[in-house]
């Protein structure tokens, strides 16, 4: 099927049109499948995913879809994806036998890595292993020195040799990194284009296609995570797109990068590492995207699952990207300076903090009386106490029930039992006796424990880079996330919390609202002030070009498609550059002048000062190119059929404020929620979500079915 | 059986208050490494950051340089001594002398006191290790200084800003003396970036509680984490336990330089003495008290398993004594600059002697502390450029589990300089940066894997300062394992390939195209090493981490490698003789 054609250039090919669009998030435990009908009708389908071969459920999912509602598949134009299948193949260690070349003297540079540790006084810490062993790294005679000068021409002959061996040994993917690719590529090009000559059928990473930049180590994790992925997602990607044959859809199957962009099967396969973050980016982009149409340009997403939640911050409708990541076992810190303990990426990414805490996470008392929440989770099994499946650790779950925050029967309209008895019982022993505190209470400080992890992740997108969390509106989704949004809101002092229609499978109705978008970067090391001159002005000219092409080919033009630029910018010898939008289309002298002083407002925002006299060196250039499509779903006009929350108390007890007594709390539909605010205490129960609506703050409706909470 | 951290303070508020003071720290550290320019910051990450209290006592450390987390308090204490009824909003402190209140010149300290109104409310500290602060070498760490004045320019507790007002003669005397003025400059500036973060987030912190509520929640952080130290010391057998580890020379004599320590368990609390420890030496391997306590704490800390919080309340339970006028405590005029070595021996003696009270906490010895290369000198342009490159090493076999192949000394939290990017500032070209096979100590649990890394100078000469150790005492091993291989240093003269092998201690001329290797050693191993399983074995010789001649006469395994399997008879043969033959 050819889907790693050479010289592919990551280009999405995307359709705008009428027809019938369809996003699929393909998660953990459910398949969320969403179809859009050009009238804005939306169809949605819960399916349990299939880990083994995740193509399953999307297929039979999305056949079962299509027949229910008598959608041709002939109708379907397009397919957007977003998939945990490259993450996951990290975590499980399912990926292929890769092997790595590299210059003679630096077959370690994968293993030595950054030689940090991630946690200070921890003796028993070991470095994860490295995707590929010593014994499959093998070195080769060449040498490039620094400027991109030949200190010592490839010898052909020690690559042949090498990838024999690996060969020999089982290998069936190859990195190829070289010191100094970044500044000369000779030679990794050289090998690679010898090894695809003798071994055609063999996986290549080369790094000066993966990640042509300086630092090795961060070069070589980055190929050969790539290396690493290769064979997998080709074969996931051939998989899914044949069975989407089999039932009639020939429309193209797009996927979700790590930076919410979208981008084509096919170069996906190429470069899977780009979509190692494709699951938690989809739902940041799907907020974005949303903000954008319902003119909360400003959002702090926030996703909370069962063992993890993740913020990311939308800054004036964009997202706000990375350029590095590790990808860890377990919980990413919101502390970026670890360098340890993970797989690094360096590969433009939504900035998503993780923190390790979840409607699962467990609570417990160590020994000095501290009572911590996670990072450990109760996960699907067993689960919540109160879901009396085994489970006997106190949850944040247990807690909300405890509290009279979720339903103390059954949630999910009855399919699922509760037992607030259990919860209580468990949250009593375990926590509330060892703290000498009221069990109420005890589930109140399980909360708040959570809430001031969960806040740290809010922080670390927000106040860590600068931003006033006030300034921003806290979009939340995912399962527990509306039961926790009004409280994370009041400790930032965040002054709106939007609850998006179908939060449960929001991610998937969010990959249909977007636009084609390209993300140029050029490096460009120099002084500001030449970026007025005649080589930054064409520098300037050719990147705005490139993206205006990129969209012209995929049928976007003047009316169509735009083109922002922007500049990474620093001091001199920094490792960290500011990106700053270039406001207007000149590149004239007072567009810089702007653009020096916006970058020394955002420095002395963040960091308290400025270095007087010294001009700021610019690192790269960025264009986002857009196209904007006609047939892309509007929030403004979807229409939804979802089945109600079963029969519910009118009224329940609920404790909202430690130390005082209980209220009698209305307990209502999303449907009974209207344009004009309704003071709380107030509970809102839907099928798939719980809105919790304290005393003091208020909620209503928009007018594109969101549930808007002033806290 | 377990109770609240203390009566009158809400579990939920002192959980929230612990994690924002880590939040603050860690967006300081962050500050740091965006906004630095030299490598042995932002790359190798030498430096650190904290917030203190009103009083001096920290609340809170970054993830970074573990070290200096306990000479902040000795620091602190000049600083309030000098500008106790001194300090107005806008001041900002910095302090390097190791004789009041500094661990050696290149670490600059600065502080900037916290005001709410008028009020102190605490200290934004930062510490950063300078690329160069004068003196005879560049990088000012040679090790074979006699004298402080030697090592460059010597600050004592003085305001880098006065009510926010930057104090322009400081910078300028500061600029004149160092051979990288914007370098250092830029640093600076990174630490006052630090100051203001920590400042900042700190006043927020306090608004948000109030002063005397958070005050009371600062004071209970500190008795909790002295809490949950003593805790653990209590259940520890009272008595008196030793240990001798040392320093090979101090570039001057052969004279092995001893640092041995006696941990007291009593009841509670801890002594540890050094009293039968080195006198003073002539080179600059010197430790103030300050850092030998901060060497002491931190050892400590290591072995204790509660996740305790990072506050100066650890230190309270921890008594430590050393001679004056001994390496461990010196008197004026001392040189200084190599100090971080001896606090490494600290460390390792430490670790020793606590290996006999809590046996399944101690890894065997690692690499000894990580060596310092200084190559500096003047492009053609007549630029000066200085590296200045730290080279970290392993981590001793455990208990349960083998060390850790090429990694940061536990006392610190060190990264490395990436070859491409020491290749791009400056006029050197590394050739190699390997693991070192066969290099760990052997065992049930074998120790880590050092490292090598070789610089060619491509300048047309250079200055070269080597401070490297554990060439005559290897790294030990514990309960049966073997010593870790001996470091090396290594040069290689352009156009030969003669190779010559250097002392410990190097300073000295290097010309265009010498090769110049440094090789660390392993870790120590942990258990007997003919209980090691076969399998384990056979992986690391398939890895080439050891040699098969490695493997059967250290392990008494035996390999064909052909067929990548172990050879069960021949080794339980092996195995047997070897046991039965005495111990060589």
């Amino acid at each position: 099927m050819g889907l790693a054609r050479e010289g592919d250039d990551g280009a999405a090919t995307a359709v705008a049109g009428d027809g019938v669009r369809v996003g699929i998030d393909i998660g953990g435990t459910f398949t969320d499948i969403v179809a859009a009908r050009p009238d804005g009708r939306l169809h949605v389908a819960k399916v349990s995913s299939t880990t083994r071969s995740p193509d399953r459920a999307v297929v039979e999912g999305l056949a079962d879809l299509l027949n229910q509602n008598g959608i041709s598949s002939q109708d379907v134009v397009e397919i957007v994806h977003g998939s945990t299948v490259a993450s996951n193949t990290i975590l499980q260690k399912t990926g292929a036998r890769t092997g790595l070349i590299t210059t003679r003297g630096f077959r370690d540079v994968l293993e030595i890595a950054r030689i940090r540790t991630p946690e200070m006084f921890d003796l028993t810490w070991s470095k994860p292993e490295p995707l590929v062993p010593r014994r499959l790294r093998l070195e080769v005679d060449e040498r490039i020195a620094a400027d991109g000068g030949i200190v010592r021409p490839l010898v052909r002959d020690s690559v042949i040799s090498s990838v024999e061996r690996l060969i020999e040994a089982g290998m069936d993917s190859l990195a190829i990194v070289f010191i100094n690719s970044h500044a000369n590529p000779a030679h990794e090009k050289a090998a690679e284009e010898l090894v695809r000559q003798r071994w055609p059928e063999l996986a290549v990473s080369a790094s000066w296609r993966v990640l042509p930049e300086i630092k090795e180590y961060e070069r070589t994790s980055t190929t050969v995570v790539n290396a690493y992925l290769q064979p997998v997602m080709r074969t996931y990607l051939e998989r899914l797109q044949s069975g989407l044959r089999e039932i009639g859809i020939e429309a193209p199957l797009l996927m979700i990068a790590s930076n919410g962009g979208v981008s084509s099967a096919r170069a996906t396969a190429e470069r899977p590492v780009f979509a190692v973050g494709s699951g938690p980016a989809a739902g940041v982009a799907g907020a974005a995207r949303l903000g954008v149409a319902c003119g909360y340009r400003d959002l702090i997403a926030f996703d909370m699952g069962g063992t993890t939640a993740k913020a990311a911050l939308v800054d004036d409708g964009q997202l706000t990207l990375t350029t590095e990541y590790e990808f860890r076992e377990g919980i990413s810190t919101s502390s970026r300076f670890i360098k340890a303990g993970g797989y690094m990426l360096k590969v433009p990414a939504i900035d998503i903090a993780e923190v390790g805490a979840g409607g699962g996470s467990i609570a417990h008392v160590d020994a000095g009386g501290l009572l911590h929440v996670g990072p450990r989770s109760a996960g699907a099994v067993p689960g919540p106490v109160c879901y009396g499946l085994g489970g006997d650790e106190p949850t944040v779950t247990d807690a909300s029930v405890a509290i009279g925050y979720l339903n103390p029967n059954h949630l999910a309209g009855g399919s699922l039992k509760i037992d607030r008895d259990m919860a209580l019982d468990a949250i009593s022993s375990r926590i509330a006796e060892p703290l000498g505190i009221d069990t109420i209470d005890a589930a109140h400080g399980i909360r708040a424990v959570a809430n001031a992890n969960m806040a740290r992740a809010l922080r670390a997108v927000s106040v860590e880079r600068g931003r006033d969390p006030r300034d921003f509106a806290l979009m939340v989704f995912g399962g527990s996330a509306a039961l926790h949004g009004v409280e994370l809101a009041r400790m930032l002092a965040i002054g709106t919390v939007i609850v998006p229609n179908l939060p449960g499978v929001f991610t998937a109705v969010g990959m249909l609202t977007s636009d084609i978008e390209h993300h140029l970067v050029r490096p460009f090391s120099s002084p500001l002030r030449t970026l007025a001159s005649d080589v930054g002005k064409a520098e300037l000219d050719r990147l705005r070009d490139d993206a205006l092409m990129v969209l012209r080919e995929e049928g976007y033009g003047p009316g169509t498609a735009t083109v922002a630029i922007s500049c990474d910018l620093r001091y001199r010898k920094q490792a960290l550059e500011l990106t700053v939008p270039l406001a207007g289309d000149g590149f004239d002298d007072a567009a810089l002048d702007r653009l020096r002083r916006d970058f020394k407002a955002a420095y002395a925002q963040r960091f308290g000062y400025t270095p007087e006299h010294e001009e700021p060196d610019v690192v790269n250039l960025r264009a986002i190119g857009v196209g904007h499509r006609t047939g892309r779903l509007d929030f403004a006009g979807t229409s939804v059929e979802a089945p109600s929350a079963a029969d519910h108390a009118r009224f329940r007890p609920v404790s909202f404020v430690r130390g005082e007594p209980p209220i009698d709390t209305p307990v209502c539909d999303r449907d009974d929620i209207d344009v004009i605010d309704i003071p709380g205490p107030l509970i809102v129960e839907t099928y798939e979500s719980t809105i919790v609506v304290p005393p003091g703050a208020s909620i209503r409706r928009d007018d594109y079915s969101n549930l808007l909470i002033t806290p | 059986m377990s109770q609240s951290p203390a009566t009158d303070i809400d579990p939920i508020t002192f959980a929230v208050i612990k994690s924002a003071l880590d939040a603050i720290v860690d967006e300081m550290a962050f500050s740091v490494i965006s906004t630095a320019r030299s490598e042995i910051v932002k790359d190798v990450m030498d430096f650190s950051t904290c917030i203190c209290g009103a009083d001096g006592q920290m609340l809170a450390q970054a993830k970074t340089i573990a070290l200096h987390l306990g000479a902040v308090p000795v620091a602190m204490s000049h600083v309030l001594q000098r500008y106790g009824d001194d300090l107005t909003p806008g001041d900002v402190i910095v302090l390097n002398d190791p004789y009041e209140g500094g661990m050696h010149l290149p670490d600059l300290f600065m502080f900037k006191p916290i005001f709410l109104g008028d009020a102190l409310e605490g200290f934004a500290v930062a510490i950063c290790h300078h690329t160069d602060v004068g003196g005879r070498v560049p990088g000012s760490n040679a090790s074979d200084s006699t004298e402080i004045y030697q090592e460059g320019l010597r600050l004592p507790a003085v305001k880098l800003y006065e009510r926010g007002e930057q104090n322009d003669m400081l910078f300028r005397i500061i600029e004149k003396n160092v051979r990288v003025p914007d370098i250092v400059r830029g640093d600076i500036e990174a630490q006052f970036a630090a100051c203001r973060v920590g400042e900042r987030e700190f006043l927020k912190l306090l608004q948000r509680y109030g002063r005397e509520v958070s005050h009371g929640y600062l004071a209970a952080l500190l008795d909790y984490a002295e809490r949950l130290t003593r805790e653990q010391i209590a259940k520890w057998p009272d008595g008196t336990y030793r240990f001798t580890d040392y320093i090979d020379d101090d570039g001057f004599s052969d004279e092995p330089i001893p640092i041995a320590v006696a941990i007291t368990v009593h009841g509670d609390g801890l002594t540890v003495d050094y009293e039968d420890s080195s006198p003073q030496v002539t080179g600059a391997l010197n430790s103030t008290l300050s850092y030998t306590q901060s060497c002491t704490y931190l050892s400590v800390r290591c072995v204790l398993q509660a996740d305790i919080p990072n506050n100066a309340g650890v230190f309270r339970a921890i008594d430590v004594r050393a001679p004056e006028g001994s390496i461990l405590n010196p008197r004026l005029p001392a040189a200084c600059a190599a100090r971080a070595l001896t606090g490494y021996r600290v460390v390792d003696a430490m670790f020793g002697a606590l290996a006999k009270i809590v046996p399944d906490r101690v890894p065997a010895a690692g690499e000894g502390g990580n060596t310092v290369v200084c190559i500096g000198g003047y492009r053609t342009d007549n630029a000066p450029f200085i590296i200045v490159d730290m080279l970290c090493g392993a981590w001793g076999g455990r208990f349960d589990r083998d060390g850790v192949d090429a990694v940061t000394n536990p006392s610190q939290n060190m990264s490395n300089t990436p070859v491409e990017v020491l290749e791009a500032e400056h006029p050197v070209r590394i050739e190699s940066y390997e693991l070192l096979p066969d290099s760990c100590g052997a065992g049930e649990f074998r120790g880590g894997l050092g490292i090598a890394r070789e610089y060619r100078l491509l300048a047309s000469e250079a200055g070269l300062q080597l401070r490297a150790d554990r060439m005559r005492f290897r790294p030990y091993g514990l309960s049966g394992g073997s010593s870790a291989r001996a470091a090396r240093n290594l040069m290689r003269p352009a156009g030969t390939s003669d190779v010559e092998i250097l002392a410990s201690k190097v300073t000295r001329r290097i010309a265009h195209g010498d090769v110049i290797r440094h090789e660390q050693p392993g870790g120590g191993g942990f258990g007997d090493p003919f209980e090691r399983d076969p399998q384990r074995v056979l992986q690391d010789v398939l890895d080439e981490k050891i040699t098969p001649e490695f493997a059967a006469r250290e392990h008494g395994v035996v390999v064909d490698v052909m067929a990548g399997c172990v050879d069960i008879a021949a080794t339980a043969a092996l195995r047997e003789q070897r046991r039965g033959a005495p111990q060589s």
